[in-house]
């Protein structure tokens, strides 16, 4: 702790967003990124408590007092190297985060947390702009095979893990290019996407293969995936979406919310979608369904689109503004949200639910909601919903977009036909060794947690690739997360 | 590693109450110093509030915490430890405690004394602990008045007769031995003998002692115990254990292993908001629990009744154990080890060799031992010469006389003055006599302890001679002592009083017309005295007041001093050899001394007739040049801050 009274001495200071007229005008990213020293002032203010709440909420352990220090110091380049030593994907988390971090801060108990993502960040591009980032130079190959499903954060981490302990790693993606959800779903003005080919290509100079456009169980078959490699990880995401399967759900102009903001992003990358493919917010009236983080990237999106208007609704009623006694710290709080894609513009409405599509000409024309309310659970697991009579209200809809969860992995296809046995939530099952049922196949990441964040994934990823080292090897080097 | 065999269960309805239970949990002794005012103030509310005692830890406490608020909470600690640095230990402060805790280790830094940094020693602290803002405070590791178990006994004695009323408990530290260190304990008549281990908190330790000092408390209990049973000592004191204590299972097993009382520390401070920041030394803890900083103070928001909750579901975890294990009452539970068993499954491999049983032993004894206390102590109080003392000052009062007492005194007569002042603290108020209100002359030899805790407004006489501790924790008092008026050796050449006189004096006057023993004025945070001699190690750890030695010093003098101002009268020059210079720098007495030098020497004739003070006052223009200075460096840098900022006062004034 390189200031003792830094918190005393100074505020809490967080990065500046570009304004909202100039920025709904493009993809490009909202966040205007702060200047070293700004970065280096705020890292003073970590008190460097010595039971570190952030590490503790952090699923990735990062060492969060400790980098802070190295950077008010001014010491980058050990800042950079403990960050890495615990994050394969800095750059990403620093971005779009919900920075489980700052909710435990112990600043944050009675005062403002310490801007520890944005410390992150700092740390990282400042790695990138000074070339301190390079590729790893592998000592010696195992000569061990291992294929890993999927080229989002849980099977990029989980590869470039067993990539450094030397084995042989390709990456099979069924998409176009790596990068899953990060790629094809979070939005740009999110994540700008060289962002993350920056960090491919030092990938694919430490050997790792990337083998993209090849579905497994459809392009390449199962047995071959068995025999042909050591040992598999499966981290394909949990991509099945929760459907409404209410009256009128078959008229057109109703889209999953994955299916809008994938093609949002081919779009954007300069991909050309054909006009019957089409999902363009432009001069529509735009209703989300769905208060979630997918459904703020979809407010965001139909914004830059050049929606007439947008309504986001949610059925959950809208959660307080800050922690109660029932969301006591260091827990991460269910608290309200206002994304940088709802200071753009649009309408929240909450304790909404969908009752019925309403269409013209076998397209979407308007949507019947009702009023909920929640009564207290009352010895129950959980509150009961109930309809208020005579609440019933329509919202016209040119474009609905579904953004109400994900339930479990796809199951049809390579899961199938791999015969994996799933839990109770429709997720790969797997063992305290992170394998599954079927010998030598591993699973990390949101097949087998269900639908999770970024920085869960790249522990899941982490994680799996110790204990295949651990299977492949007898024991591992790598560390445990 | 310890497991409840499984037994006939009883219906909890069965188990004695809640309320019952709640007096037996005390909180452990956290200074305030280490942790902050209303830090403090909270633990002591919560726990009278449920019927159990917190405690003041080392750091003295604010008189005005004794009265009670106006909606019957008191933030009174009930118990007042007396520890090696006695600060803040005077007279008052024992008469308002219901316990009075001898600290003789601490489970988390066995052996050591503690460190309160200089800039945490804030004024309020300074005037809790009777010291100087922003000087360190150190505790010296031993009790300087403690060298054996008889010491111990005397002290305890000492306690008892200063407050008749509170009982005396011993705090010792868990180790191999503490069992036959805890009979000493028992014979020497305390009443109650806290077990530390070696596992709790501490703000004030290196590292290498909070890791790897100590052990467990439950081998300390289990020694203890046992060997009180053997002695037959057991059903005459109380057992208290605490060393991290979390659950109302750790307190059902300490309470098997023999224990009838139980502390908690670090858990109460959790509860009121500690985050284990670990910056209680940098004076910078974020949420207000161990900081003195005015800003980080307003940030505590701790309140009493988390504590109190804490408790209670400590007690409802502990009730149901107790019925699971078929006892109605915690006394029907103390040492029965017969329901404990070693968890063999969480011993590792290398670890299974070892022969556990001592732990669990229960040694066969016939019914009339007592496992846990049943019998108070024999005190002796009965027939100590206070009560003459305040009996014949009730009379005077009475009859409206002034209180002038003449009576012999033997080397058997320990703790004269001790009671005294406890009654005359009690019944007037602490400070409230004028000087010489009560006087007592003695002839003859004196016993131990002569003169401790006296109060201000008692004044002792003594024709003859003392023994050791002298004065000891003096409040306020005079004491005068001189030779009988028929001998004719030299005073500045011959001893008069035994060693440890004054530890941990207050405040007061002393004239010794002779020279004192070794660590003369050990821990002086106030007192005035003239003596004609020292042997080693004087004025060690000294705080405050004012010492004149007006002949030769032993060795060591003024180590660790860190307050307070002595002059040596250095007559043949040799006295720098024997100085102890790390803290003090030897200087020419300046013209603010002279004053205070001139009135001290005219007392001490005034007194005692002493012919090496005629000799000085008749020539003192000359003979200050002789006296050396001794003053401790801090002491010297908050003296001329405050000077600074007096003329500053002055400057403002005049500026209109």
């Amino acid at each position: 702790m390189g200031e003792e009274r830094g918190f005393l001495k100074l505020g809490r200071q967080a990065g500046c967003y570009r304004q909202v007229c100039e920025r709904v005008k493009d993809f490009k990213d909202v966040y205007k990124i702060r200047p070293e020293s700004q970065s280096q002032e705020q890292a003073s203010r970590c008190m460097d408590c010595s039971t570190p709440f952030c590490h503790w909420a952090c699923p990735i352990g990062n060492y969060i007092p400790e980098w802070n220090d190295h950077m008010f110091g001014g010491n980058w380049k050990q800042a950079l190297s403990l960050l890495e030593a615990s994050n394969n994907l800095p750059e990403i988390t620093g971005r779009v985060c919900p920075a489980l971090c700052e909710y435990s801060c112990v600043l944050g108990l009675n005062d403002q947390p310490v801007t520890i993502r944005e410390n992150e960040l700092a740390i990282i591009e400042a790695g990138f702009k000074n070339g301190l980032i390079k590729p790893y130079h592998i000592g010696s190959r195992t000569g061990k095979k291992v294929a890993v499903i999927g080229s989002g954060p849980s099977g990029l981490s989980c590869g470039a893990q067993l990539n450094r302990a030397g084995h042989n790693v390709t990456v099979f993606e069924r998409d176009n290019k790596p990068g899953g959800i990060l790629r094809y779903g979070i939005p740009d003005f999110k994540l700008e996407k060289h962002i993350l080919d920056r960090r491919l290509d030092i990938w694919r100079e430490e050997g790792v293969v990337f083998k993209t456009g090849i579905n497994i169980g459809v392009d390449y078959s199962v047995d071959k995936l068995l025999a042909d490699f050591d040992a598999v990880c499966l981290a394909g995401g949990c991509r099945a979406p929760r459907d409404l399967k209410i009256e009128g759900r078959q008229l057109k102009g109703i889209y999953f919310a994955m299916d809008y903001l994938t093609q949002s992003n081919r779009r954007v990358a300069g991909d050309k979608i054909p006009e019957e493919e089409l999902i363009d917010a432009k001069g529509k009236k735009v209703v989300v369904i769905g208060g979630g983080d997918s459904g703020s990237d979809c407010v965001g999106t139909a914004h830059r689109q050049g929606a007439s208007c947008v309504v986001q609704i949610e059925v959950l009623p809208r959660p307080a503004e800050c922690r109660d006694s029932s969301q006591p710290w260091p827990n991460y709080p269910l608290i309200l949200k206002i994304s940088t894609s709802h200071e753009e513009g649009g309408e929240r409405q909450w304790e909404v639910l969908t009752k019925r599509f309403i269409g013209q000409r076998n397209h979407v024309k308007k949507i019947s909601c009702v009023k909920v309310e929640f009564s207290p659970a009352n010895g129950k697991a959980c509150p009961l919903m109930r309809e208020i009579p005579g609440s019933e209200f329509e919202i016209s809809a040119d474009l609905v977009i579904l953004a109400v969860g994900f339930l479990h992995p796809e199951q049809s296809g390579m899961l199938d036909e791999l015969k994996v046995k799933f839990d109770s939530r429709g997720n790969v099952m797997t063992d305290k060794n992170y394998m599954t049922s079927v010998k030598n196949v591993f699973s990390a990441g949101d097949m087998r947690r269900g639908q999770s964040l970024v920085v869960w994934a790249i522990a899941e990823g982490r994680r799996c690739a110790y204990f295949m080292d651990k299977y492949l090897m007898g024991q591992s080097n790598l560390p445990v997360i | 590693m310890l497991n409840f065999k499984k037994t006939n269960p009883v219906p909890i309805e069965e188990v004695e109450p809640a309320e019952k239970i709640l007096k037996r949990f005390v909180t452990g002794a956290m200074s305030f110093g280490s942790i902050s005012g209303s830090a403090h103030e909270t633990i002591a509310i919560a726990m009278n509030r449920i019927g159990g005692k917190s405690n003041t830890g080392e750091g003295g406490e604010d008189p005005n915490r004794f009265i009670t608020l106006p909606n019957g909470d008191s933030r009174r600690s009930a118990i007042k430890q007396v520890a090696s640095g006695r600060f803040g230990v005077t007279i008052n402060y024992l008469v308002n405690a219901d316990e009075i805790q001898i600290k003789i280790a601490q489970g988390a830094k066995p052996g050591e004394g503690g460190q309160l940094p200089g800039h945490k020693v804030s004024g309020i602290i300074a005037r809790t602990r009777y010291t100087t803002p922003g000087v360190t405070l150190i505790s010296p590791p031993p009790h300087h008045d403690i060298y054996s178990i008889e010491d111990l006994a005397q002290l305890i004695f000492d306690l008892k007769n200063a407050n008749p009323s509170a009982r005396v408990s011993v705090k010792l530290v868990s180790e191999v031995g503490v069992g036959t260190v805890a009979a000493g304990v028992a014979k020497g008549h305390a009443d109650m003998i806290l077990i530390s281990g070696g596992d709790g908190g501490t703000g004030a330790s290196p590292r290498s002692s909070i890791r790897y000092a100590g052990l467990p408390w439950e081998l300390g209990i289990s020694e203890t115990h046992q060997t009180l049973l053997l002695n037959n000592l057991r059903s005459r004191v109380r057992l208290q254990a605490d060393g991290q204590m979390r659950t109302g299972r750790d307190v059902a097993i300490a309470a098997l292993l023999g224990a009838e009382e139980y502390g908690f520390c670090s858990a109460i401070l959790v509860v009121i908001g500690c985050v284990m920041l670990r910056h209680c030394h940098l004076n910078n803890c974020s949420v207000g629990v161990a900081t003195q900083d005015d800003i980080l103070q307003k940030r505590f928001s701790g309140r009493p009744e988390y504590i109190v909750n804490y408790f209670n579901f400590i007690v409802t975890e502990l009730r149901a154990i107790m019925a699971s294990l078929g006892l109605r009452s915690i006394d029907e539970m103390i040492g029965r080890t017969d329901l404990l068993e070693l968890n063999r499954e969480i011993i590792p491999a290398k670890a299974s060799q070892i022969d556990y049983s001592r732990i669990l032993y229960r040694p066969e004894l016939p019914e009339d031992v007592g496992r846990y206390y049943k019998v108070k102590q024999d005190n002796t109080l009965d027939s100590v010469l206070d009560r003459k003392l305040i009996e014949i000052w009730g009379g005077c009062v009475k009859k409206n006389l002034p209180v002038r007492i003449s009576l012999g005194i033997n080397n058997t007569d320990r703790a004269v003055g001790a009671m005294l002042s406890g009654e005359v603290c009690k019944r007037c108020g602490e400070g409230v006599l004028l000087e010489d209100s009560i006087v007592c002359k003695f002839d003859g030899i004196a016993g131990q302890s002569f003169g401790a805790f006296l109060a201000k407004g008692i004044t002792f006489e003594l024709e003859g001679m003392a023994n050791d501790y002298v004065g000891k924790g003096i409040s306020g008092g005079k004491i005068v002592i001189y030779p009988n008026r028929k001998v004719d050796y030299k005073s500045d050449e011959n001893i008069i009083a035994g060693n440890t006189s004054f530890y941990g004096a207050i405040s007061g006057e002393a004239y010794i017309s002779g020279v004192a023993g070794e660590r003369f004025c050990v821990r002086n945070s106030g007192l005035y005295a003239v003596v004609e001699g020292v042997g080693d190690h004087g004025c060690e750890y000294m705080t405050g007041g004012r010492v004149i030695i007006l002949g030769k010093t032993g060795n060591n003098f003024a180590a660790g001093m860190s307050g307070g101002i002595a002059y040596v009268y250095d007559e043949d020059a040799t006295f720098k050899q024997r100085c102890n210079l790390d803290m003090v720098e030897l200087e020419k007495i300046k013209e603010s001394d002279k004053d205070t030098i001139y009135h001290l020497l005219s007392n001490h004739f005034k007194y005692t007739n002493s012919i090496k003070a005629k000799i000085i006052l008749d020539n003192l223009h000359n003979q200050l040049k002789k006296f050396v200075r001794v003053m401790p460096v801090e002491y010297k840098r908050i003296l001329e801050g405050a000077k600074i900022e007096q003329k500053l006062d002055i400057a403002e004034d005049l500026d209109g």
